[in-house]
């Protein structure tokens, strides 16, 4: 039953890797972002790695959006 | 039993929410989406230390809880002006 599950998550990841590509406003993009790193610090549990899951955890789902937004907002033209 | 439920349940949540964030109109809603995501990882996570049987797991649901909530406010205070 947990295989399901976890093919579920699987199927989350992809269709979010791929709707990153079609997504034309960044900030979206970046909220999409946010979430395929969420995914598979899951995935990393399952491969029994929690290690591996909790520095995934720390760096995608939090370090990553903050230094993405920060750049957004350095680079985007004020109006 | 009641795991196989808990599993189910947190599978539709799981795809509820991944359709919010596919089809979401506006950003907000892709963001409140991912939120949604971050909460229900947490919890999932639980589920599957307890199914697997290594409480181990449950550090990385501790990690989950406390830093989940900084991109979210991240991009919020960036949609609001402050930035």
């Amino acid at each position: 039953m947990i295989n399901y599950f976890f093919l579920l998550l699987v199927i989350v990841m992809l269709g979010s890797a791929i709707a990153i590509i079609f997504i034309r406003n960044l900030l979206a993009a970046v909220i999409v972002v946010t979430v395929v790193s969420l995914v598979a610090s899951i995935l990393f549990i399952f491969i029994a790695s929690p290690d591996v899951a909790i520095t995934e955890a720390t760096i995608g789902a939090a370090l990553t959006t903050v230094i993405f937004v920060l750049a957004l907002s350095r680079t985007k033209k004020k109006t | 039993m009641i795991i196989t439920i808990s599993l189910i349940l947190i599978g539709i949540a799981v795809f509820l929410s991944f359709l919010r964030l596919l089809i979401g109109p506006t950003v907000s809603d892709r963001l409140l989406a991912a939120d949604t995501l971050t909460t229900i990882t947490a919890a999932s996570i639980v589920l599957v230390a307890f199914v697997l049987g290594r409480l181990i797991y449950m550090d990385v649901a501790i990690v989950y809880a406390v830093i989940g909530f900084v991109g979210v406010v991240t991009v919020a205070r960036y949609l609001e002006g402050g930035i």
